[in-house]
């Protein structure tokens, strides 16, 4: 057991814990953040994507002794109230239908258009191939990213 | 209760997402008379705050929004203002099974009733209070006004009236033209909760003391412990408990990564019983013999062996169908806290009520000091009927005293599922000398399904495989078969069920006949949609012209008949569910290096009234997302008696940049009826798919899911 310091959601804290645990748990299990959820361990459905400096990152795959000092968000910390303009457009267009994975992928979606304000479809796709949704709200994701790009830019003026 | 008060401690502590589960269950309950509660559906406090009690899980097919939707509508609540709460089984919930697409089937009358019954007391208080005739009084969106004075008054203020007046035997409910709601495209429920992460998901669940449990299962089909050593297990930081269960050996810890590295360190050898020698390959053969024998005639008219002597054609084929896995992406976990003298469960669940009586029978309680919270799920698609992991979680937390959760990892819940069973049939089908279709013969081999217990080969209707058994085509000499072959794969409901397979097999096989009659696809079937109009089976109408409406629609809309490029094809399937819902499925495909790229589905739908057009078209493409996994990924296989897949990079689903695009159309419906539509769409996709391969590249695809070999 260690004694590692978390920067998360603009807030700081400390936990113990094994080094090698998966930042995944200690946001579920330890720091109650439940919006970022399980669904493999292996990296391979994108479920609990946070952001770390800035870039989605799978928190299954990374020990809490790499995420020390870093600045993570999770989607309780995307926005105070949902106002983000990625969850307003996936509200806009109900992506959502058991929404287990959307977290994850509005967090990615949230990542890109930081990175890249207007992304071709292509980039679209190279962000979202590997986010699993068994539902498929695949096209409404698509469909919701668009406005998102506009909301987004029209923020930043 | 101590609980709940537990329940809110915890999220004071925390300050989490649970304030869901706690601001709607957690809420002292205001006394009866200044709260009007005609039925366990809804009830209205004197601030007009207006809850409605949804008793349908919600896996993501968007119940908890149509069915509130129904009952605001007919009590003409105030959408705005409702807040939507979810039943716990017991005497008013006596059944609360979420399956077979039937959310909106079960809720339709009574839920309209129940509402109808409180706006029809509403209207009497008001009318009362007023001293006028209650025909000159409506109700309007939470208000009941009067209509030549203008007068008004909130549902909240009658709310002490109204309870003090007797229940109406029977009370009208509104015609279609009166909905305001229904029909109406709203959206889902729980989405802000959703996209903000407070939504709260069985595996979300913490209660006070709460510790974390995983179990080592046998790996091997039928397999059981033989012998375990969880000294070195326990020894690790954070186990508290390992212990044996009936389904292998437990790992009890403070947090979830505690209790899976302790279960790396459990020491286990299993006993692997008499089938540690089985393959899905060897299974597959022992099928297609078991269907080539044929062995119990389900349907047998016009004389299909003459027939067949007749035919100047006779083709003859053989389909198969893989075994699925459910794959959703929330795995299967349950919490569940038994006491001394009663027992809590907190689950994802499409049975609350199994849940409920199965933690009685392991407690020794009485069923009613058992309470089980219904949590939403993270998919659930016919595996969450299953209870298995409720029996799990009860029985350790019974063992260790203390409220646990268990949580199985991916790996669990792929190698443990309640497969989609392997199929194989085999077709037949004669045609005269001028090409047209004089015969049919379909047999089905399967191993049923042992969700429910072993298959009772007694009664018919195990045989009467749907999709085969149930084939709207009118050929003159039609015959099905059915041969059971016994399998140690735990097999269950999956999404559409018996169908995909089925349809897969017929809707391709129609095609073969179509082309080797040189007919178009979309004639040749509408030739054998055309007469008799009904089809009757155990005295039930079938309407062929119902089926043909839609394909119809979807050949129109779905630009059948207009050219494409090399290199990309169309293709068409058609089926009707359980006699009721129809669906009629364009695809069109592109070979692409070998590969087959799905680029657009058009879908027409007749599913009688929709109540949610929004969620609706949401389901449509959500079952074309199932479809098409099936068709083009999906396949579990067994070796050694083990299944050899285990994660989404073995057992790959359908990827963002794979969703083609997809069109709904809902025909106008003729009846005032809705019958289903989340797995409807389903069991057309496969089969659409590969008659579009066989458009673009002769190649007859008659094996799931599709291999690039098959297009080579």
């Amino acid at each position: 057991m260690s004694s590692f310091n978390l920067l998360v959601n603009g807030a700081r804290r400390t936990v113990e814990a094994d080094p090698d645990t998966p930042l995944l748990w200690v946001l579920r299990d330890r720091l109650e953040l439940r919006g970022t959820k399980y669904g493999c361990g292996i990296g391979a459905c994108g479920s609990c994507t946070v952001h770390v400096d800035g870039r989605a990152a799978r928190s299954c795959q990374i020990a809490v002794r790499e995420a020390a000092d870093r600045p993570i968000t999770t989607i309780e910390g995307l926005s105070a109230d949902g106002s983000h303009p990625v969850q307003r457009a996936w509200l806009e267009e109900d992506v959502a239908q058991c929404g287990f994975c959307q977290p994850g992928m509005i967090l990615e979606a949230a990542a890109l258009l930081r990175a890249t304000p207007r992304p071709t479809d292509g980039a679209i796709d190279e962000a979202l191939r590997d986010h699993v949704c068994r539902c498929g709200t695949y096209q409404r994701i698509r469909r919701a990213i668009h406005p998102a790009i506009h909301q987004a830019g029209e923020e930043r003026r | 209760m101590s609980t709940r008060r537990a329940f809110l401690q915890t999220s004071a502590l925390t300050g989490t997402a649970l304030v869901l589960g706690v601001g709607r269950e957690g809420v002292v309950a205001a006394p009866a008379s200044t709260t009007f509660r005609p039925s366990a559906w809804l009830r209205i406090d004197q601030n007009g705050r207006t809850t409605l009690v949804v008793d349908k899980s919600e896996m993501g097919q968007g119940a908890r929004t149509a069915l509130a939707m129904i009952l605001a509508d007919e009590l003409e609540a105030d959408w705005a203002h409702v807040e939507v709460e979810h039943a716990r089984p017991g005497p008013d919930f006596p059944d609360m099974h979420t399956a077979g697409s039937g959310s909106v089937i079960d809720a339709w009358k009574p839920l309209r009733k129940a509402a109808a019954t409180a706006r029809v007391l509403l209207v009497a208080a008001a009318a009362s209070e007023w001293k006028v005739p209650e025909t000159e009084c409506r109700a309007e969106s939470g208000t009941v006004v009067h209509a030549s004075t203008g007068r008004r008054r909130p549902y909240g203020e009658l709310v002490a009236a109204a309870s003090r007046l007797p229940v109406p035997a029977e009370a009208p409910l509104k015609e279609a033209k009166e909905r305001r709601l229904v029909g109406q495209p709203m959206k889902r429920v729980d989405g802000p909760k959703i996209v903000t992460g407070s939504a709260v998901y069985g595996a979300d669940v913490r209660v006070l003391g709460m510790l974390f449990a995983t179990i080592e299962r046998c790996p091997v089909l039928g397999g059981k412990l033989l012998r375990w050593d969880g000294a070195r297990a326990k020894a690790m930081a954070g186990v508290r408990h390992v212990l044996e269960v009936p389904t292998g050996v437990a790992v009890v810890a403070d947090d979830t990564w505690s209790a899976l590295k302790g279960r790396e360190a459990l020491d286990v050898a299993w006993d692997e019983g008499p089938h540690g020698g089985f393959s899905s390959q060897t299974h597959q053969q022992a099928l297609a013999t078991a269907a080539r024998k044929g062995l119990r005639v389900t349907r047998d008219e016009g004389g299909v062996d003459a027939a067949f002597a007749r035919a100047a054609q006779t083709l003859e084929a053989e389909y198969e169908y893989s075994f699925q896995a459910h794959a959703a992406v929330e795995t299967l976990s349950c919490v569940a806290d038994v006491r001394a003298d009663r027992c809590e469960v907190w689950a994802g669940t499409q049975s609350p009520n199994r849940a409920q009586a199965i933690a009685a029978e392991i407690t020794g309680l009485p069923q009613e000091r058992v309470v089980v919270h219904v949590l939403l799920m993270g998919g659930a698609f016919g595996r969450r009927i299953a209870q298995d992991f409720v029996r799990e979680a009860v029985t350790v937390s019974k063992a260790v005293k203390a409220p646990i959760q268990l949580l199985w990892t991916r790996a669990d819940d792929t190698r443990h599922d309640f497969f989609h069973p392997a199929t194989a049939h085999v077709l037949r089908g004669g045609l005269d000398g001028a090409g047209n279709p004089v015969a049919w013969s379909h047999s089905v081999a399967d191993s049923y399904l042992t969700m429910f217990g072993p298959p009772d080969l007694k009664d018919p209707e195990t045989f009467e495989t749907w999709g085969a058994y149930d084939n709207l085509y009118a050929f003159p000499a039609f015959r099905t078969d059915y041969g059971f072959v016994d399998s140690p794969v735990p097999s269950g409901a999956w999404r559409s069920v018996f169908y995909p397979p089925s349809v897969f097999a017929r809707e391709s096989f129609v095609d073969e006949m179509a082309s080797a009659a040189r007919r178009d696809p979309l004639e040749f079937r509408r030739g054998l949609l055309a007469e008799p109009r009904m089809l009757m089976l155990h005295e039930r109408p079938y309407d062929r012209h119902r089926l043909r409406r839609v394909l119809e629609i979807a050949a129109e809309k779905g630009d059948w008949g207009r050219p494409l490029p090399a290199g990309r094809g169309r293709g068409l399937a058609a089926n009707m569910y359980h006699r009721r819902t129809c669906v009629a499925q364009v695809a069109e495909v592109t070979i692409d290096r070998g590969r087959v790229r799905v680029d657009r589905i058009v879908c027409a739908v007749d599913c009688g009234p929709v109540i949610n057009p929004l969620g609706a078209v949401g389901q449509v493409e959500s079952a074309i997302a199932w479809g098409l996994t099936a068709a083009l990924k999906g396949r579990i296989t067994f070796r050694n008696g083990r299944p050899e897949q285990s994660t989404y990079r073995d057992y790959p689903v359908l990827a963002f940049d794979e969703m083609p695009k997809v069109e709904v159309h809902f025909a106008p419906s003729e009846g005032e009826i809705p019958s289903g539509l989340g797995e409807q769409p389903v069991p057309t996709v496969g089969p659409a798919v590969t008659n579009a391969v066989f458009a673009a590249t002769g190649k007859r695809i008659r094996h799931l899911p599709v291999r690039s070999v098959d297009l080579l």
